[in-house]
């Protein structure tokens, strides 16, 4: 197993060409978005676009080392990985400064990093590795699995970040119906989700009650929850099939539409861009999760197969999230659509997910040369 | 290896599950979308285009501040702004023919004023800005019968800031302000927009996060002219915090008084907390019109004004503590065990060091330490000051509170200067001379501090040896610290603070009919005429409070200082019982 390394150089052309074309023609739409967003909501100018950009450096940075380093070497280190993760989570309880009612940045002096984004990344590969090792078919290795997601999930259900939760728990999932669970234990997992919803609801923070009723009726608040809302809406279906043209968004621009740049964003796209934008937003989500899961398909390495899996599963339930949001056809929660929305830490961890993708791609590619 | 590649086989199975259900589910996403840009298109585009909806911003009651008996600092009062829609205010000519309505009832303000104070609140076209602020009930009743106003414009109630003690209390209550733009980039994130009042100064601005209560909004509908059709939603303001201040207005008001219309400060202190009674600062000016909105004219007058008061001289001047400091020196001489309370110093009038000679008022003979104090022999201090050298003596100042901002809550506060070798030589070039510590300890040279800094110092005397941090916000005392200074240190200076009143320099100061203790001094003053000060504490047997009485160009300590140091101790512990609301 111990072949020598290959250099940067060599891995380059044997990465999947098309997953990296969907991934930055949708990073660069979601900057048009920003700027277009940002010139409206705060006349700024391009400094939220500025910062996108600088991020999208980063992440690059970040993508290059995690394919240089291999999902391989990576799944040696992973008890570190999640260790460290956990780690920087209960700091975040800590010492963590907050922002709109949750505990969940750590200052790092020109940025802020939200540790509950890099999550994501342990949860895939160390859930990945413990559901192959200890397989899901038991109730031990169900509960060692689950415990697995608990370790990271707690701390961040408590800052409370309950849009993230969502994400581990989907991504758990996806590790346990690929990991090959049997059909009862999934079942069961879903009808216990359903079971704890009024459970949930005792748990929840005022705000994100009022978001759920909010989504069950947007005329209940017209001017708090629900003006986002029925706001976004109105910003969508005015785009019609063409859309009103980069910034001519007249939602954003007159700032009928809040939080433009973070969690409307797609509705400032839908906005400007009509219908025609959005098939060409949907086409590049489904090339990017087709690819992911052909990698899935191609690997021989099972724990590979899970980790992967699990990626894809991350991707869809967000972008699926805002854009029914956009629609008011799921509640309002500040996650973000991946690649596209602002936000740093989300896209560097995104890019590394991706890059743990790409990794065994050029590891299965291996096999057969 | 059979079971391995089963393991693959049904995985993959589950993977291709996986692939094509999500991409089902994107599928329905894309014709959940094609229905609402496609199908409802034409709906939601005559929504974005006569968006109807309006919003206000119902302003917050600002929380209010009294002192400790309840008087009010500070309140607020109804009037009424005229606002409108940048929609409307924006077009062409309408804030010219507003120029003209105005003029017709008597409010100068031109098109081009209006224009700016529509930009600077401007947040979208459809939330309402302020045209004027500030109007009558009369004027309001005028404006809107007249012929000419226009439906797209109307008076809303709004809560104005006054300041029922005016300049009496203008140091430390402050003033609000319309927030200018360098404070609105500060705070971008904490809700504050063009147009909003701010705190300025003082416990205005210090504990604005309190005080300013939440903003209310109000959606509306209006019809094509823009006139309110109903109210949409509404979500009510939130009060800022009432605020109580550890301040006796009464006293305040004596000390206000006695200053009169001399330049000083005055401060008195709870010893054993730190509470600030009296925190006056003369001249003073009435913050009611800066609050209201003043000219530029008059603002600068105020700012430019020679006798500054702006200036809050009880934590921002820095004066030399002269004679009060001899307490200090007496501490860390007795502290350090450089002197016993039976150690003599004769004073012959004149102390020669080299070929300087420094003086004393007159030949007090021979001194111990409580006789010394008593009689502010300078000759004892030089010599007791050599002797403890200026690393311990600014190090006892600086234990004491000296040297650093006290931490009170206010902005603004001066450090003063105890420092010694290091800092003359950074900040001149020069090394520290025996002549330069003969000068500190009799607190000059480059000693500084400012009258706050002196009441704590005496506070600490008075109440055992704790340095307390000075506070206006009776809700939150913050901790005292043991000094751990020996009781056999503090026993002899106390006596000798006692015997000033009782007999020496600040006997002045005793004569209230309450029994004090203290310190005068009159600091050289190169500019002009010297700075006159009194510290001290009462009552001698359980102190309770301590003063700072600071006169600019004073003269003498114990003539101008002390008296107006004594009355007010006198008063405070007179009316010690009145604690009632």
């Amino acid at each position: 197993m111990t072949l020598p390394k290959k250099s940067l150089r060599e891995i380059l052309p044997e990465l999947d060409g098309l997953m990296i074309l969907a991934m930055v023609l949708l990073f660069l739409l979601g900057l048009v978005s920003i700027y277009s967003a940002s010139q409206g909501a705060t006349r700024m100018g391009q400094y939220y676009a500025l910062r996108q950009t600088i991020w999208g450096g980063l992440s690059l940075a970040a993508f290059l080392v995690t394919v240089r380093i291999g999902y391989e070497e990576i799944y040696r280190w992973s008890h570190f990985v999640y260790g460290a993760v956990a780690l920087l989570l209960l700091t975040v309880l800590l010492v963590g400064y907050s922002a709109k009612g949750a505990q969940s940045w750590i200052n790092l002096g020109f940025f802020r990093l939200q540790p509950a984004e890099l999550g994501k990344i342990a949860l895939a590969v160390v859930l990945s590795r413990v559901a192959v090792v200890h397989g899901p078919h038991d109730l031990r290795g169900l509960t060692i699995c689950l415990a697995v997601t608990a370790g990271i999930a707690l701390p961040v259900m408590l800052q409370p970040d309950l849009g993230t939760v969502i994400v581990y728990a989907v991504m758990t999932f996806a590790a346990l119906h690929v990991a090959r669970a049997p059909r009862k234990y999934l079942f069961s997992l879903v009808g216990l989700a359903l079971i704890s919803l009024p459970l949930g609801w005792t748990f929840m923070k005022e705000y994100q009650r009022q978001r759920l009723l909010v989504f069950l009726d947007p005329y209940v608040d017209p001017l708090g929850a629900g003006y986002n809302v029925i706001q976004s809406r109105i910003a969508v279906g005015s785009g019609g099939i063409w859309g009103k043209g980069f910034l001519e968004g007249t939602q954003s621009r007159l700032h009928f539409l809040p939080e433009s740049h973070t969690d409307f964003v797609f509705s400032v796209f839908a906005e400007e861009f009509g219908f025609a934008g959005t098939v060409v937003v949907l086409f590049l989500y489904s090339l990017l999760i087709w690819r992911i899961l052909s990698t899935a398909l191609a690997t021989k390495d099972i724990r590979a197969k899970v980790m992967v899996s699990m990626v894809a599963c991350w991707v869809w339930f967000q972008l699926f999230e805002v854009m029914a949001m956009s629609v008011g056809l799921a509640p309002v929660t500040g996650i973000p659509m991946p690649l596209f929305s602002y936000g740093g830490s989300a896209l560097l961890s995104v890019s590394v997910g991706l890059a743990l993708v790409q990794s065994v791609h050029v590891a299965s590619r291996k096999s057969y040369v | 290896m059979n079971r391995e590649i089963n393991r693959r086989v049904e995985m993959d199975f589950r993977l291709s599950l996986l692939r094509w259900g999500l991409l089902l589910t994107l599928l329905l996403l894309g014709g959940a979308i094609f229905s609402f840009q496609v199908f409802r298109f034409d709906r939601y585009l005559q929504l974005a285009v006569q968006n109807r909806l309006r919003t206000l911003q119902v302003p917050a009651q600002r929380g209010r501040l009294f002192d400790t008996h309840g008087a009010p600092l500070a309140l607020n009062v109804r009037t009424f702004d005229l606002k409108g829609y940048p929609l409307y205010l924006r077009r062409e000519g309408v804030l010219e023919n507003l120029e003209g309505l105005l003029g017709r009832h008597g409010i100068p303000l031109d098109a081009d004023q209006l224009a700016e104070a529509v930009d600077r609140q401007y947040w979208a076209p459809f939330r309402a800005v302020t045209v004027v602020s500030n109007l009558t009930l009369a004027q309001v009743a005028g404006l809107v019968t007249d012929p000419d106003f226009s439906p797209q414009l109307f008076p809303y109630p709004v809560w104005r800031r006054v300041y029922p003690a005016g300049p009496l209390a203008a140091h430390v209550v402050g003033y609000v302000g319309e927030i200018s733009r360098e404070e609105l980039d500060a705070r971008r994130d904490r809700g504050y927009q063009g147009g909003d009042l701010i705190g300025k100064m003082g416990i205005e601005a210090v504990y604005e996060e309190r005080l300013r209560g939440k903003n209310g909004e109000e959606a509306i509908e209006v019809d094509a002219r823009g006139r309110r059709l109903r109210r949409l939603d509404y979500r009510p303001q939130e009060a800022g915090e009432d605020l109580f201040l550890t301040l006796d207005l009464g006293a305040q008001r004596l000390a206000a008084e006695m200053l009169a219309d001399r330049r000083g400060g005055i401060v008195a202190l709870d010893v054993a907390t730190g509470a600030v009674r009296v925190l006056y600062s003369s001249p003073s000016f009435d913050t009611n019109p800066l609050s209201w909105g003043m000219a530029p004219g008059e603002w600068q007058a105020i700012i430019e004004a020679p006798e500054r008061p702006m200036m809050n001289r009880t934590i921002a001047g820095a004066y030399p503590p002269a004679s009060t400091f001899k307490a200090v020196v007496a501490l860390a001489a007795l502290g350090e065990k450089v002197i016993t309370p039976n150690t003599t110093i004769f004073c012959s009038r004149t102390f020669k060091l080299g070929n300087r000679t420094f003086h004393c008022l007159r030949a007090h003979g021979t001194e111990n330490v409580v006789e010394a104090l008593r009689d502010s022999c300078n000759v004892f201090f030089y010599q007791v000051g050599l002797r403890t050298g200026i690393d311990l003596l600014s190090s006892w100042a600086s234990l004491l509170g000296m040297g650093r901002p006290t931490g009170i809550d206010l902005l603004g506060e001066a450090s003063g200067n105890v420092a010694g070798p290091e800092w003359k030589m950074a900040r001149f070039q020069e090394s520290w001379y025996q002549g330069d510590t003969v000068n500190y300890s009799i607190g000059q040279g480059f000693l500084l501090a400012t009258p706050l800094q002196m009441a704590v110092v005496y506070a600490a005397i008075a109440n055992g040896g704790y340095r307390v941090m000075p506070f206006l916000d009776e809700s939150s005392p913050p901790p005292k610290e043991n000094l751990h200074i020996e009781e056999a240190v503090l026993r002899p200076v106390v006596k000798g603070l006692e015997n000033v009143v009782a007999t020496g320099t600040g006997r002045q100061a005793g004569t209230f009919g309450v029994s004090l203790a203290g310190k005068t001094g009159t600091a050289q003053n190169y500019h002009g005429a010297d700075h006159a000060w009194f510290v001290g504490y009462g009552p001698r047997e359980n102190p309770r409070y301590a003063v700072a009485v600071l006169v600019e160009a004073g003269e003498k300590g114990s003539a101008t200082a002390a008296p107006i140091g004594g009355r007010l101790l006198a008063y405070l512990i007179d009316h010690d019982g009145d604690q009632s609301r």
